[in-house]
């Protein structure tokens, strides 16, 4: 597993962790916030970033040699 | 309801509602043009398929801040869900995210490292100096009603009736606002074709599907304001109601106007702001 995925898991699970915390233990309104704001966005981009599509190792062989034409 | 649901739940439906009138958009937009379109679910359905598509971040990006401000999109409109249907709070924090929705157009573009994207950076720029006055409108109503606050506002025009009877201009100010944020609307320079996708060009696969995902809960959040701020307190139906037929007029004039050159837009906004703000004072003062 790359560094990417293995990131991407840890925040998924962690942004899931502190969603589950708030829904369960209701702590007070600013902690909940606090969660909302950045567990929210975070779960859904590391579901993203864990569920996307991974190209073969061989078409990232072919990609790597296509010439970058820059701009 | 314990406040996480609460606010979970009010995502989800912005997220929802605002895809599906994306989708009812471009379906009127078709059928006005003689095209059959795209079923009205396909904005919704384009939103989850960019999740399990392949993904590639350019080698030109600005790692890690071409991925960070696709979550910066996200965090300003579930704050706005937070601020307007959970909380009912303060205008002015609506007004404050929508400036830094501007700025993440900004910075979308210039991180991705395409050219394309850096014209719409540019032109994030310039929009905003038209966009920002259309939405500073908001000031018009503390002149009339004292208060800031979105609960506060519905109260007040359950006692004197709705706003919009009142200041039309200002209304008007804030519609021509939610319809330059509208895909394929006249004054959406900064995603306009003739750029490709502006900013988002080189955001792609999943980082596309995330960007939807905020620009959904944008557009419900946009037409919430507007029905709340100008119509006062409305059932969830006529909530419903009010947003597919904003949704619907803008869908018509995107079909029969083309996007506008950028001097032309900022200039026609400048011109609404101008018009709106001197008559809304004006009938203040009458």
């Amino acid at each position: 597993m790359d560094k990417l995925k293995t990131t991407s898991w840890i925040i998924l699970i962690a942004s899931f962790g502190s969603i589950l915390y708030a829904l369960i233990f209701n702590p007070i309104s600013w902690i909940v916030y606090a969660i909302s704001l950045v567990s929210i966005p975070l779960f859904i981009l590391s579901l993203g970033l864990v569920a996307m599509a991974k190209g073969s190792k061989d078409e990232e062989e072919e990609k790597r040699r296509e010439p970058f034409i820059g701009y | 309801m314990n406040l996480m649901s609460n606010i979970l739940l009010n995502v989800t439906i912005a997220f929802l509602v605002g895809s599906l009138l994306f989708g009812l958009q471009r379906k009127i937009m078709a059928r006005i043009q003689g095209r059959p379109g795209p079923p009205i679910i396909q904005h919704l359905l384009h939103t989850l398929k960019f999740f399990i598509k392949e993904s590639a971040f350019p080698v030109t990006a600005a790692m890690p801040f071409y991925i960070a401000i696709t979550a910066m999109l996200c965090v300003i409109w579930v704050a706005a869900v937070i601020v307007g249907p959970v909380t009912g709070g303060s205008l002015l924090l609506i007004f404050g995210i929508y400036a830094i929705q501007k700025i993440v157009e900004h910075n979308a573009g210039s991180s991705s490292g395409s050219p394309y994207g850096k014209l719409s950076c540019v032109r994030a720029v310039y929009s905003a100096a038209a966009e920002v006055p259309l939405f500073a409108v908001l000031i018009i109503i503390y002149f009339k009603t004292g208060t800031m606050n979105i609960t506060s506002l519905i109260n007040y025009q359950s006692v004197h009736g709705p706003l919009i009877l009142a200041l039309p201009l200002a209304a008007l100010m804030f519609f021509i606002l939610i319809m330059s944020k509208s895909p394929y609307s006249p004054f959406a320079i900064t995603k306009g074709k003739d750029i490709v996708s502006g900013y988002e060009t080189e955001h792609f696969g999943l980082l596309r599907g995330y960007l939807m995902i905020s620009e959904s809960i944008a557009w419900y959040m946009l037409l919430w304001i507007f029905l709340t701020v100008f119509l006062g307190p409305l059932s969830i139906f006529a909530y419903l109601i009010g947003m597919v037929i904003i949704s619907s007029v803008i869908a018509f004039i995107n079909a029969t106007t083309p996007l506008l050159n950028p001097n032309h837009s900022v200039m026609i906004q400048v011109t609404f702001a101008f018009i709106g703000i001197v008559g809304s004072f004006a009938l203040l003062m009458i």
